[in-house]
Order: C-alpha cells, then structure tokens, then sequence
C-alpha cells in the first residue's frame, strides 16, 4: 500500500537547516498494523505527516497504492486524504462547538454524502465504538477515554483503507489507553492498515511491526508477528 | 451543508460571548450612526432635485468689476427679466421672484405668511404642481392668488377654496385677491419656500421701479432652450448689458477699474438653480460646493471603516484560537472554499443581526437626530432605487471584505500550520497595526476637528461685535400696523416700565431673528468723480444709543434739529471711502435737489455678523421708508420679565400677529447654525469613532494578554517588575496611538486651516489644540487597554504559565 524511497524532508530556519528525514525507506503492506517508535525529534511525526498527506517531501519518492503522490498539489492531495485515509491523534482534535454525533459526520459532509445515509453510517459507528448514548454531548463533557473513541469513530467513518495514529494513547490513562487499542486491533483485524507513531512500547506490541528511528533514519526493524 | 454553517455560526458567537458582544455593539452603533448620517447628507444632496426642468433651470446674478475688485451683483430691477427675454436668444421661461412676509387674512383670521410676486413662466419652470382649481396659467388674472395646500388648510379649514378672496396687507391698504389655485404642498427637499403666490405685478414697488434699472430688490431665475449652454447665454447678453448697464461700465472706466479677462467690466451669469444652497460667492463668482454633505457621508464611511477594523483584527486574532479546528476540517477534506464560506457565513451572521439592530436603533433616535442636527431627512430618504442599491452595495462590500478577509487568511493557511495551531503572527500583526493606526488617526483627526469648530465658535459667539447684543430685543414688526404706528403704540406702552430703557426701530435687523428674514440696501453714487457704494440703514431717533454704538465724531440724530431728516449717520469704513479729513464736512447730493450731511461717524461694529468684514454703512432718518424691526433696550438689573412685559404689550397692539422678538445674542447665534450643525455632527462623528476605536483596542489587548500570558509568568519568574510589565504590554499599542497622531496631525492642520479661511474672523491654529486631541486619544487608549494589562501583570507567574 505504501511504499516510500528515500525519503527526505528538511526545516529551513534563517540561519539553521534541519534534517528531519533523511533518506528514509520503508514499504506497508494492505491490512498492515506498523508502529513506529524512536526519541523526540526524530522525525516519527514529519513521517505520519507525509504519509498522511498532510505535508509534501522534499525529496525521495512515495507510492500510495502503486501511485506517485509526492508531487501532489495540495488539491489533489486533499481529494486522496479524505477518501483513503483517517487520522486519530493524541490530543484527539474534536472540535469543540460541534456535537459527538457532529464530529463523527464531519468527513461524511466533506465527501459529500447524504444526509440520511450519514445518520445511518454515523449511528452504526458510534454504537460500534460504544459511545452511541453520548451523540448529543459536546466533547468538553467526555472523558479523555471517551473523547479519543470519538476520534477513532470519526477516522473510521468513511471507511478509510489507512489509519494514521499518531500516540492515540498519549494523553490517556492506561484503561482508557488498552480500550483504545483494542479498538485499533479491531480495525486492523476487519482489514484496516494501520500506522501508528508510538512513544509506548506496551502500546507498540499491539502492531506486527516495530520501525525504530532516530535522526530521521531507521534504525532498526522488528517484525512481531 | 448551509444549515450546518449557521448552527456553528451561532455556536462560536456564543461561545465566544465577549467578543461577539463587543463586535455586534460596534457594528450595530457604526451602522445606526452611518445610516443616520447617511440620511442626514443624502436629504441635503436632494435638495432641489424634484424639480422636473432641473438641469435647464438657473439663476441669474451679475459679476461687477469694482476698484475692490469683482463683486457679485444678486438682485435684479423690475425692466430686467422682461427686456432680457425680448432682447437675448436662448431663453425659454424666465420668472422674477421677490419674497415678502405680508399679513393675510380671511374673514376674522390674520396671518402673517410667506408671499411670493411671480411671473407666469413660474408655474411651467418649477415643479409645484396644481391639485385644484385653475392650472394652466393660475395668475392669468392680476387679483388671482394660488395656495399652497397647506395654506389652505391653516386659513379656511377643509372648506371648496377655489374662488374665495382674501386679503393681503398692501402699503395703504388690504387688497383683495381670489383663490385661482391650490398647490400641492412644497416637498421639504425645496430651497425654495412659500405659502401664497401672486403675480409680480402687486408688489408694492412695481409701479415705481417699472422703468428704473438701478433699484434692484428681486431674483430672476430663467430656463434655457434646449443645447444653450450657460457660456453661450452669457456670452450673448454682452451686447445687452453694453447698452442697459452703460453707466455701471462709463463708471468703472472712469475710476480706472480692471477688466475681466474677458474685457468685461460687468457680465451676466448664471449658476444651476440645483446648486442654490450649495453657493456662494468668491471673487464676484459663484462657487458651488457640496463639502458639507459629503463631509457627513465621510465621516459615515469613517465610522464603519473604524467598525469593520475592529471586527477584521478581533476576528483575525481569534481566528488563532481556532486554527486546530481549521487544521481538522482540512485533514478531514474541506477545501479552501468550503472553510472560507464557513467562516464568512460567521461574518455575514454578526453583520446581518447588527446591521438589524442598527437599523433599528437608528429608527428609533430619527426624531431626536432630526432635531439635533436640524434635518428633515427620514429613512424614506434611502428609499429611491438608486440609494437603495448603493445601501446594499455597500453593505455586501463591507460584509465580504471585512468579513472575507480573516476568512481568506484563515482559509488559505496550509493544513499542517492549521493543525499545529501556527499563524504566522508577523503578517497579521503588521495588518493588525496598520489598521489599529489608521483607526486612532481618524479619531484624532476628528477630535481636532471637534475642538477647531469649537474654539471657532466660542470665539464667534464671545467676540466683540461693537453693539449691544446681550440686553437688546429685537422684535419684527409684522402686524398689520403701519411701522411708525406699530413703534409709537410699543413706545407708549412701554416707556413708563422700568425694565425698559429705550426703544427704537430700523429697517434691518442683526443677525438672524426668530423671522428668519433679513435684507441687505445697498446704493452707488458718485462723489467727487468716483463710484461709493454704502449699506443703508434706515433707523429711527435712539438707534445709536439703545445699540450702545460708539461715536467716534460727531452726534447722533436728535429730534432737537429738524434738519436732520437730511442727515446722514456713518460708519468709519464709509468715513475711509469718503477720504475725507474731517468726515462731518462730507455733504451728498443723490439727486440734483436734496443734500445730505454726515453729522457723525460711529465706529465699525459687524452688523454683518462675522462672515463678513466690515463694509461702508450709513443711516438715515428717512420717513418714507417703512421700519421692519423695532428694538428694545432692557434693564440688565431687571432684565426678569422684559421679555414678557414686550411681549404682553405687542399682544396689546398686535394681538393678530404672533410676537417674534429675540435678544440679539440669539439673534447672532443663529447665523451660526451652520457651524454648530458642522460642530454636533464631528463632535458625535468624534465620540463615535474614539468609542469604536477603543472598543477594538480593548478586545485586541484581551486577546494579545491571553497570547502573552507564557511569556509574562517567564518574565515574572526571572525578575520583571509588575511596572516594567504593564510598560511592556502598554508601550507596544501606545506606539501605535502615538504614530497615529503624527500621521493625523498635519492632516487635521490642514483640514481645519481650510476650513477656517472662509472666516474673516478667527481663531489661531496652534499646536495646543492638536497635542490636546493627541492626548485625549493616548490617555483614553491607556484606560482602555491598561485594565487587561494590569491584571495580567499581577497574575501569580505559576497561573500564568499553567495556561500553556
């Protein structure tokens, strides 16, 4: 599904440039679970970014389903992103003026799917994530567990092929952390790809495959399963 | 999807109350001020418009060239019109017009009301049509009289008028005139105005001045033939004037007088009858100029200026707050366009609610507005198709720009800035700053201003005019009686009271009295070989004294000599075009038989008011000449109840006639409506735009304090003081308040000098009045911001950096 050839990116200050990937690659199969894992700074989030459409390199290829899409206008890359792939972070990124059932429909309305058929997919996912009798509350009045199972409902509605986690635990204790695992597991095993960017090592077990980074490199690779 | 917009919409106002409030207070009181205005300067601009020849109308005045120069020559002779009309090609209608206030009345009634002397053309020239009665030619018949509805109603109630007669006070006697027409009522957009017109022919000095070309005492108004222009018509009246106004031209070459650059000495011309209110006269020329009313509908435009500032920096800087949302909405897929019609229906929501309640709000202050600044505009002022789709022009403009602009910025950030919660703040703080600086320069600009018109006008009102002007009533004499009756009935009525100390009588009054009429007499003669011309004032024995004028020579009329019903009374400026040593040596013949004498000079007072320099005046007794105004000098010790013992004595002997005296400070205060209209209008224009701007300072210091908060518990924490910190935080807007006034200044310098060179009379222009609006807008700026600034300097350092 992805396959990414040295890969690299670089900050540009005014006097100081930064190497945040350097000539990286790696490939992530269909129905993959990656964990990516390495210190602060080494480059984990500029990868998920890329990867996630959200940011371009600044050299090196990557192949999204066989596709070049480095050289992707922001147009294009948008129009990819909202169709293929979902996005669930560590500060979860609910808007707050919007309902649980609101944030949920959101991708549903951008890619233009109609009102009836976006209640039915947003009930369905929301009594799939458990969080159905919490549709009318606004985020500040879940907990941190119930917010991030919001989020994951909310990348998994449109039925993403990729699900980018960037430390979906990070701001969670360690119950509401495992559910939201298992709730990955869950996706993954109905045959979503998954990367995730972890500082966890208990939460990088959950995946087949540990990539380890450092200085925008990787390190190493350990396959688990 | 569009419901979707306005459920956030709704949610994020409310969310953010604080700045919603703030925002819709200074939309809503921008909008309500700027419609009002609006109002207030398009009723003014459609003054005389309703008139369907308008563009073909015009008003004929003369340019004289004098040895002071070119001067304007307004009034017309009797011969004038008619011989024009025979004599020069290209004239289609032509009408003279002369106002008079003449008592009216109608079986027990007696009104004194505006009458005008009119030729026929009138009636197919001007646009006051006829709803009743005769309207082809209403005066065909010299006794007819045409009414306003008005009039009608005032004098006979809902009762058929048409063919009834009532009577005009004539010189000698009532004169009776049939009803032939009634007019539909004058529009208020009308300069001019009147309440029955009659045929020129009744004037009382028709007779008399049917051959004469030099008593001039009326206005002549003429509509051209199609494609005359006005350079062609007054090109062609030269050959006319060369041979009716020879002796102005003989006199002129003989005192050495300069040519025109046409090499006329004297030309006819004509100036738009549209124009009317918006002339005057410089050089002998009219200039037309709209300033006023397009200096209303600036500061309307400032005022929403000043508003639409506040809610682009308030919405760009709480846009910061927003941009993880925005960032999401990205990664999810909206597009630019998407977010930027989410954000602008935001906008458009806020402006759509205070553009209602400034709507309304404004609605409700219309009577209070019109009375303060002395409009007769309404909102159905702004109902004609051409200012109605200017109105929403507007308003879709300032909806999308103020509106679209943050949403734009928002919009176009890229998605992973969005996300991360980064605006690049340089940017915006640059537009932030420019637009907070061009918002105090205008505010300053307006505070000097309003303190110019105000020293200005204080300094009208205090200065020495060289009269009396605090314990003299003026009082018209518009009753039925003859003028020497009328003043020896208020003579005997009054002389025995102690509050009153004289009482005399002129044929003009000072300043503008409660009447509102006024009129100017100027003749020419020669002397000595030269061309004079002098005010003349036609005044009764006490004049001099009752107005505390000064004598500077001579005495004044004593009814001890008989001789001095030839006498003449004048003022320094005449004594100067004299040119004599001793002015009582000065004796005039006007015409061949009667001599007068100067008996004394009295020095220059304004009895011009103080637009006008001081011109050559002199007085007579002259028993032919009717008085106009009788004036009543009171006891300043018992200035209690004079007023009311006149006008109890006036009801005595007039009780017909409404009693309109004034004192004469009044009197001169009027003349100065103008200016104070101008004053209440920059003075509110001023309020307005500090409160708006500082409402804008206000919530960008919340917003700036809030971004700051890290960075003052870090200062704290290594040592800053709670002063340092507020000089921090405050210097960075002062700086800004500060450039604001160094841009404004020398704009509001010369602004005011401009304004102030149309005064003969005026104020000095010093820094002083300048550094004082400058500081006004620096000292209210500090009180506004230093509030936030404070509290954020005193927060526990540990609060403030728990906040990240």
């Amino acid at each position: 599904m992805i396959q990414i050839t040295d890969l690299e990116k670089f900050y540009k200050t005014e006097e100081v440039q930064t190497i945040a990937l350097n000539k990286l690659s790696f490939e992530v199969k269909n129905g993959e679970f990656v964990a990516i894992m390495g210190p602060s700074g080494c480059g984990k989030s500029t990868l998920l970014n890329i990867i996630g459409l959200l940011d371009d390199p600044d050299g090196g290829s990557f192949q999204f389903n066989g596709e070049e899409v480095s050289n992707y206008n922001e147009r294009k890359r948008s129009e990819l992103r909202k169709h293929n792939v979902g996005f669930v972070f560590q500060s979860f990124n609910l808007i707050d003026e919007l309902t649980v059932f609101e944030n949920v429909e959101l991708p549903l309305i951008y890619t233009g799917v109609k009102p009836a058929e976006r209640k039915k997919r947003v009930e369905e996912v929301l009594e799939k994530m458990q969080i159905m009798h919490r549709r009318n509350h606004f985020p500040q009045q879940l907990s941190g567990g119930q917010q991030q199972r919001v989020a994951v409902a909310r990348a998994v509605v449109n039925n993403p092929k990729l699900i980018l986690a960037d430390e979906p635990t990070g701001n969670l204790d360690s119950t509401n952390g495992n559910e939201v695992m298992d709730l990955l597991i869950d996706l993954n095993e109905a045959g979503t790809t998954i990367i995730m960017v972890t500082h966890s090592e208990h939460d990088a077990k959950y995946s087949h495959r540990i990539i380890r980074m450092l200085d925008g490199q990787k390190v190493t690779e350990n396959i688990l399963v | 999807m569009i419901y979707n917009y306005f459920k956030i919409a709704l949610r994020n106002l409310w969310k953010n109350k604080v700045f919603t409030f703030l925002n819709i207070l200074g939309l809503s009181v921008a909008f309500c001020v700027a419609t009002l205005l609006s109002i207030a300067s398009l009723n003014n601009l459609a003054e005389d418009q309703f008139h369907t020849n308008k563009d073909n109308l015009y008003k004929v005045y003369a340019t004289e060239q004098t040895s002071k120069g070119p001067e304007e020559v307004s009034s017309r002779s009797t011969p004038f019109a008619p011989t024009l009309k025979d004599e020069v090609p290209g004239i289609k209608k032509i009408t003279r017009h002369l106002e008079e206030n003449v008592v009216v009345s109608y079986e027990d009634k007696e009104l004194q009301l505006d009458v005008s002397y009119i030729d026929p053309d009138f009636f197919e020239m001007f646009s006051f049509p006829v709803i009743k009665g005769e309207n082809t030619s209403p005066l065909s018949q010299k006794s007819s009289v045409a009414l306003t509805q008005e009039t009608a109603k005032l004098l006979f109630g809902n009762e058929d008028v048409i063919g009834k007669t009532i009577l005009l006070q004539g010189q000698d006697a009532k004169e009776p005139f049939i009803i032939s027409a009634i007019l539909k009522d004058i529009p208020k957009e009308s300069s001019m105005g009147f309440d029955l017109l009659v045929a020129y022919e009744n004037n009382a000095y028709y007779k008399q001045t049917l051959d004469d070309w030099s008593s001039r005492f009326h206005s002549v108004y003429l509509q051209l033939d199609e494609g005359v222009t006005t350079q062609q018509f007054e090109e062609r009246t030269r050959a006319f004037v060369a041979q009716y106004y020879r002796e102005n031209i003989e006199n002129a070459i003989r005192d050495g007088v300069q040519k025109d650059a046409n090499g006329q000495y004297y030309q006819l011309r004509l100036f738009p009858y549209v124009d009317s209110v918006f002339t005057k006269f410089k050089g002998g020329i009219a200039k037309t100029s709209r300033i006023m009313p397009y200096l209303i509908l600036c500061i309307a435009i400032l005022i929403l200026f000043i508003a639409s500032v506040n809610f682009i920096n308030m919405n760009v800087a709480k846009g910061g707050q927003r941009l993880r949302e925005i960032g999401m909405r990205k990664t999810l897929g909206a597009t630019k366009s998407q977010l930027f019609i989410q954000l602008w229906v935001e906008s458009l929501f806020v402006f759509s609610i205070s553009i209602i309640l400034g709507l309304l709000l404004g609605y409700a202050l219309l009577n209070d507005f019109q009375t303060l600044f002395r409009t007769s505009g309404t909102f159905g002022t702004l109902l004609s198709p051409e200012i109605l789709s200017l109105f929403v022009i507007a308003i879709i403009l300032i909806t999308l720009i103020a509106g679209g602009y943050p949403a734009l910025l928002l919009s176009k950030l890229g998605t992973l800035k969005a996300l991360k919660g980064k605006m690049e703040a340089r940017d915006s703080n640059r537009l932030r700053n420019t637009l907070i600086v061009i918002q105090f320069s205008i505010a300053i600009l307006l505070i000097s201003g309003t303190l110019v018109l105000n020293k200005q006008i204080d300094f009208l009102r205090h200065k020495d005019l060289g009269f009396d002007k605090s314990n003299v009533i003026s009082i018209p004499l518009n009753g039925s009686l003859d003028s020497y009756t009328a003043l020896s009935r208020l003579r005997n009525e009054l002389q025995s009271e102690p509050e009153i100390l004289s009482i005399t009588a002129a044929d003009n009054n000072l300043g503008s009295g409660r009447d509102g009429s006024g009129y100017m007499s100027i003749s020419g003669f020669d002397y000595e070989g030269r061309s004079i011309k002098t005010h003349n004032l036609t005044v009764d024995y006490d004049y001099i004294e009752t107005l505390n004028l000064e004598l500077v020579a001579g005495r004044s009329f004593d009814r001890q000599f008989a001789t001095d019903s030839l006498a003449m009374v004048i003022n320094e400026t005449m004594a100067k075009e004299y040119g004599k040593e001793n002015p009582l040596d000065v004796v005039v013949s006007f015409d061949d038989s009667i001599r007068y004498k100067v008996i004394g000079v009295v020095k220059d007072y304004n009895f011009q008011g103080l637009k006008k320099e001081v011109e050559p005046l002199t007085f007579y007794l002259d028993p032919n000449v009717g008085y106009y105004y009788a004036f009543a000098k009171i006891n300043p010790d018992k200035a209690v109840g004079a007023y009311d013992k006149i006008e109890k004595a006036w009801n005595k002997i007039e009780p017909e006639a409404t009693f309109l005296g004034s004192f004469l400070d009044e009197n001169i205060d009027r003349t100065l409506r103008r200016e104070k209209v101008l004053t209440k209008i920059i003075t509110s224009g001023s309020i307005v735009a500090i409160l708006l701007s500082c409402i804008g300072l206000f919530a960008i210091s919340m917003i700036v304090v809030n971004q700051r908060t890290k960075e003052i518990g870090v200062r704290k924490i290594v040592g800053a003081s709670v002063p340092g910190l507020v000089k921090l935080l405050l210097s960075d807007f002062l700086k800004l308040v500060v450039l604001a006034f160094v841009i404004a200044t020398p704009i509001a310098w010369w602004m005011s000098s401009k304004w102030l060179e149309d005064y003969s009379y005026k104020i000095t222009l010093n820094l002083g009045v300048f550094i004082i609006a400058g500081l006004i807008a620096i000292i209210i700026a500090m009180l506004t911001i230093g509030y936030k600034t404070m509290h954020a300097a005193l927060q526990n350092p540990v609060k403030s950096l728990r906040t990240e």
